[in-house]
């Protein structure tokens, strides 16, 4: 017996009042002492790792049974249950429904309803609750209470049209999001429950504003100085109303007619932007949250800088503009292109989870020159975060006569050697669509190169960048050796590039 | 005279600049001198010293009072080089012999002047930017301009970058 052991099943126990706080207390000093004393001391090696019989404990059960005395149906410890207490113990645990329970179930339930619970009281003994029930106190047991007030879908069968006298119907198959005219003609709707001024007849009209003999002709024909002028105190008139009821609001008061903040959070929360006429239908869906709150709208984003001209409203260049400090527009200006896509897996014990790779390649097409490497499960996502990470890492490369490299280069990654040489003006990009998207974004406009051995795209792309950023630079070489270091082809052209 | 000592050389002084070595030796021989003069004279060493097997102090390696080489001093004889560098990288990272004992190369001066501007002749390949090469010639051991300044050809010894 390990009440103590289990708190939850004395939690349950002494809920139901099976149990009395002295005899909890008791039956769990009982049990430990007991049980400490039942352990054998080991006064012997043991020739084998499985414990002694009398060292093992008791099998392990979810449900371990508890004595009737235990329940606080026996009086008497070891004496037989007797069935006047098994009846006392039913009518107190199961007691009938009373005639007042029974009304208050009549007003909650259809005759229908309170039919099948008749019928389910009928049908079960309350003494066999008494005997064989168990009352399961798991996590996992089933939520047997309810009042079917709230439609489980997971559950229940589809209500029907008609449950309850209350009408809800299923949702409108043919429902659709709102286009703008019927989104604003749903608003004036809903704002013209909250209706002010003209309609209350306390605002002045712009008749109001002109001379007596023009007030009964219309607008168009009245004289261009009348109108102005009209015009003029009248657009006056309503920014002082507006003054004033802003000033009302300030100070507390509520002005008259206006939708309350309550108002405007239930429309933002319960108004359907659907053509389904806000009628309220079945759904086990929870109402989404709210993307502005009344009060805290505004105040978990970043504002959007008004530099961008609205170019970057997700946010994703914000990062990059301040570390770069380009501008959105300069970013978005630069080439971009993507050069690897791969798809790589993890295995886990869960199985195989998947990602894309990608290298994207950035450049301004003169001179600065950039690779971006990301990986997310999303092909998309990674080829941002790769575009982003390629604009970051731009640099400048060495070109001879902004056209092609200095010299012959070469650079190996793994089992990949990329060999680049330079060509003379004219010559034009012969080289494979990696490099040539390299040099495009590098502005690079006469090369050649060779891949001799592995073509691996992920190795070609980057032993081109590193043989783009590893080429001798003439400066350095003639400051190193002490010789003066002379471009023939400047010499016998006159300093002519073109 | 074989080029055994030159290739010999080339590659001591490979190794001991790609170890950034300040100083360094070669055994004293006549074409060893030679190479080391013309490699002086194209700025890829800094100063060219005979000593003995002991460095000469380096405070006065432009100034060290050489002793006349005897027959009995001959056999402690060195050539001690110092290896130039520039920001932090050698000026003299690549040395690759182009004639070796088991076949000597040449090039005449038509070939050289293919050589020079970039271009393959004979067995040699055309030279990229900051490559040189060095030949032996009847006017010494030269750098290829200077080959063709004097419009000879002659044994092609090494490639150097």
């Amino acid at each position: 017996m390990s009440v103590a052991a289990r708190p939850a099943a004395r939690r349950l126990a002494s809920s139901v009042g099976f149990l009395s706080t002295s005899t909890t207390g008791t039956t769990s000093s009982s049990s430990s002492s007991s049980s400490s004393s039942q352990i054998p001391l080991q006064s012997r090696r043991p020739f084998s790792s499985t414990p002694a019989p009398q060292a093992r404990r008791e099998p392990r059960s979810r449900f371990r049974a508890m004595r009737a005395n235990d329940l606080g149906i026996a009086k008497q410890s070891n004496s037989p249950v007797s069935e006047e207490q098994i009846d006392d113990f039913t009518k107190k645990q199961f007691p009938k429904y009373t005639p007042a329970e029974k009304a208050e179930l009549a007003r909650m339930y259809t005759p229908e309803q309170i039919a099948a619970l008749e019928a389910g009281e009928a049908t079960i003994n309350p003494r066999d609750l008494t005997i064989q029930g168990r009352l399961r106190t798991d996590i996992y047991r089933m939520p047997y209470i309810d009042d079917f007030a709230e439609h489980q879908p997971i559950i229940d069968k589809r209500a029907p049209a008609s449950s309850r006298g209350r009408r809800i119907a299923p949702p409108d198959p043919n429902a659709r999001f709102m286009n703008t005219d019927e989104f604003v003609s749903d608003l004036i709707r809903w704002a013209d429950k909250f209706r002010v001024g003209e309609p209350t007849g306390q605002l002045k009209r712009l008749e109001d504003f002109v001379p007596d003999e023009w007030k009964k002709v219309k607008e168009g024909q009245w004289p261009g100085e009348v109108r102005d002028e009209a015009h003029k105190e009248f657009k006056k008139y309503l920014q002082d109303e507006i003054n004033k009821a802003a000033k009302l609001q300030e100070n507390g008061g509520v002005v008259a007619g206006g939708p309350t903040d309550a108002d405007v959070l239930s429309y933002i929360l319960e108004r359907s932007v659907m053509t389904d006429k806000n009628i309220q239908t079945q759904s086990s869906l929870a109402l989404a949250l709210p993307d502005k709150v009344p009060g805290v709208a505004g105040m978990y984003k970043a504002a959007i800088d008004p530099a961008d001209d609205g170019l970057d409203e997700t946010g994703v260049f914000q990062d990059l503009k301040r570390k770069s400090g380009m501008s959105v527009q300069e970013i978005l200006a630069l080439q971009t292109k993507t050069l690897v896509m791969n798809r790589v897996s993890n295995q886990t014990r869960m199985g195989k989870i998947g990602s894309m790779v990608t290298m994207v390649v950035a450049g301004n097409g003169n001179g600065w020159v950039g690779l971006g490497y990301a990986k997310s499960q999303e092909p998309g996502v990674a080829a941002t975060k790769a575009r982003l990470d390629a604009i970051s890492k731009m640099r400048p490369i060495k070109r001879y006569e902004n056209r092609t490299i200095f010299g012959n280069v070469e650079a190996k990654v793994s089992g990949t050697v990329v060999q680049l040489f330079a060509r003379p003006p004219g010559f034009g990009l012969r080289v494979q669509h990696r490099i040539f998207e390299i040099c495009r974004a590098a502005g690079i406009q006469d090369l050649s190169a060779r891949v001799p051995r592995s073509r691996n795209p992920m190795n070609t792309v980057k032993a081109t960048f590193e043989a783009l950023f590893n080429q001798k630079d003439p400066e350095e070489i003639a400051m190193g050796r002490g010789r003066k270091l002379v471009d023939v082809r400047k010499v016998y052209y006159g300093g002519a590039t073109q | 005279m074989g080029v055994h000592s030159i290739c010999n050389a080339l590659s001591h002084l490979q190794n001991a600049s790609r170890a950034k070595l300040g100083l360094t030796s070669i055994p004293n021989t006549k074409y060893n001198l030679r190479l080391a003069l013309a490699l002086h004279r194209a700025g890829f060493i800094s100063s060219v010293t005979r000593a003995g097997l002991k460095p000469p102090p380096p405070e006065a390696l432009l100034t060290f009072e050489t002793e006349p080489v005897t027959s009995a001093n001959v056999s402690t004889r060195r050539l001690w080089l110092g290896l130039k560098y520039f920001n932090n990288k050698p000026v003299m990272s690549n040395l690759k012999p182009v004639s070796k004992p088991k076949r000597l190369v040449t090039a005449d001066y038509k070939q050289l002047c293919k050589i020079a501007r970039g271009f393959h002749a004979g067995h040699v390949k055309g030279l990229n930017l900051g490559e040189t090469l060095f030949l032996s010639t009847d006017k010494g051991v030269l750098e290829v301009r200077e080959a063709l300044e004097k419009r000879v050809g002659g044994l092609v010894l090494a490639r150097v970058s």
